[in-house]
């Protein structure tokens, strides 16, 4: 009995270690669109879901656009507004895409790991094309993953005008701790 | 000859009069034009000082300490959880962007970046209320631990659905802990 139960302990502790698909509901998204003439607009949003499947590679993230906590009240009312982000029709960002050979990593084996992530970036139901390289430190069954890129506004139906306070393609940050 | 002088006369008393008629129409259109100048840099100095005390205004505000401000609901966190299940659109339209308190036992703490978000999961459809604290409480968020029986403020931003968890996501930003409630801990 003792034996049986010793076993199952193992095995559904293996599996909850080595599970295929890391996961996370507190990834961190950061959106900069500062400039030389206007250090507000930036924000982040720590309430983002996050999946890595470490065998086929797969990778979502989905973040809801009112969560996104910027530090000034009237530039977080701003970025909400139907001619930006649109928050009340379109509620939330969604990014899904893949680890590029992902066969050439080992996500078992502890260590950090150089990869490209090539996915769709939907904002406003208008969906383009994002490729970005990416860090993910592995540590006993943890995935740290981290990954910077920019994106084009106006590709998302955003458009900032030329008053030069806006970036108009912005920086994100992305970062996440999967278990 | 008298004839002649008075003709000369005339047209002298014309040419000072049309002179004199120019000199004020000139005059006029002088002063016409000043007081256009005036008005013109009297608005773009309106419209400059208005744009510095927005920029000024904007600078200087802030989110207001959640903790110094009224909760417009007080909820228990399933009740909160199956309201959006019942009828997203109503309770979307009734909680965003307001402040609630919400009474519950903590599911999970999971950590984000350098702070700890909490969790209230409802266990059989895996949705949940999730809530990020403000900046200066997220001390109070490291302390608490699953299990633990709370009641937390926040600001809600309403719900989505997710395709990757198929559940409900109901997030809450600049959160503050209320009170913790050691004695109904299990």
């Amino acid at each position: 009995m003792k034996k049986t139960v010793l076993v199952l302990s193992l095995i559904v502790f293996t599996n909850v270690l080595f599970a295929q698909t890391k996961k996370t509901t507190s990834a961190t998204v950061a959106f900069d669109a500062t400039t030389a003439l206007d250090a507000l607009p930036k924000a982040e949003n720590k309430t983002v879901i996050a999946e890595i499947d470490t065998q086929t590679g797969q990778i979502g993230f989905e973040a809801a656009v009112k969560n996104f906590t910027f530090p000034k009240p009237t530039i977080q009312e701003h970025f909400n507004e139907e001619r930006w982000l649109n928050s009340n029709k379109y509620p939330a960002f969604t990014f899904m895409g893949k680890i590029s050979e992902v066969t050439k990593y080992n996500f078992s084996n502890n260590g950090i790991y150089n990869v490209t992530v090539t996915g769709q970036l939907t904002i406003k139901d208008k969906t383009n094309n994002i490729t970005t390289s990416a860090t993910i430190e592995v540590k006993n069954g943890t995935l740290v993953a981290a990954a910077t890129f920019t994106i084009v506004l106006a590709d998302y139906g955003v458009q900032v005008g030329n008053s030069g306070k806006i970036a108009g393609e912005p920086k994100i940050t992305v970062s996440a701790e999967l278990k | 000859m008298l004839f002649e002088n008075s003709k000369k006369q005339i047209q002298s008393i014309n040419i000072e009069y049309l002179h004199s008629f120019n000199y004020l129409s000139m005059t006029e259109k002088t002063a016409n034009k000043k007081g256009w100048v005036k008005k013109a840099l009297i608005a773009l100095l309106s419209i400059f000082l208005l744009g510095v005390v927005s920029f000024w205004y904007i600078l200087n505000e802030n989110f207001k300490d959640t903790a110094l401000t009224e909760s417009t609901f007080t909820v228990n966190a399933q009740e909160l959880i199956n309201a959006f299940q019942t009828n997203d659109s109503l309770a979307n339209a009734t909680y965003q962007e307001q402040l609630i308190t919400v009474h519950g036992r903590i599911t999970e703490t999971e950590a984000a970046d350098t702070t700890v978000n909490i969790k209230f999961v409802d266990p059989i459809t895996d949705s949940y209320l999730i809530f990020a604290f403000q900046a200066q409480h997220i001390s109070d968020a490291k302390i608490l631990e699953a299990g633990d029986s709370v009641a937390i403020k926040g600001s809600c931003s309403g719900n989505i659905y997710s395709q990757l968890r198929k559940a409900n996501m109901i997030s809450f930003k600049r959160a503050v802990l209320v009170e913790k409630f050691r004695n109904f801990k299990q």
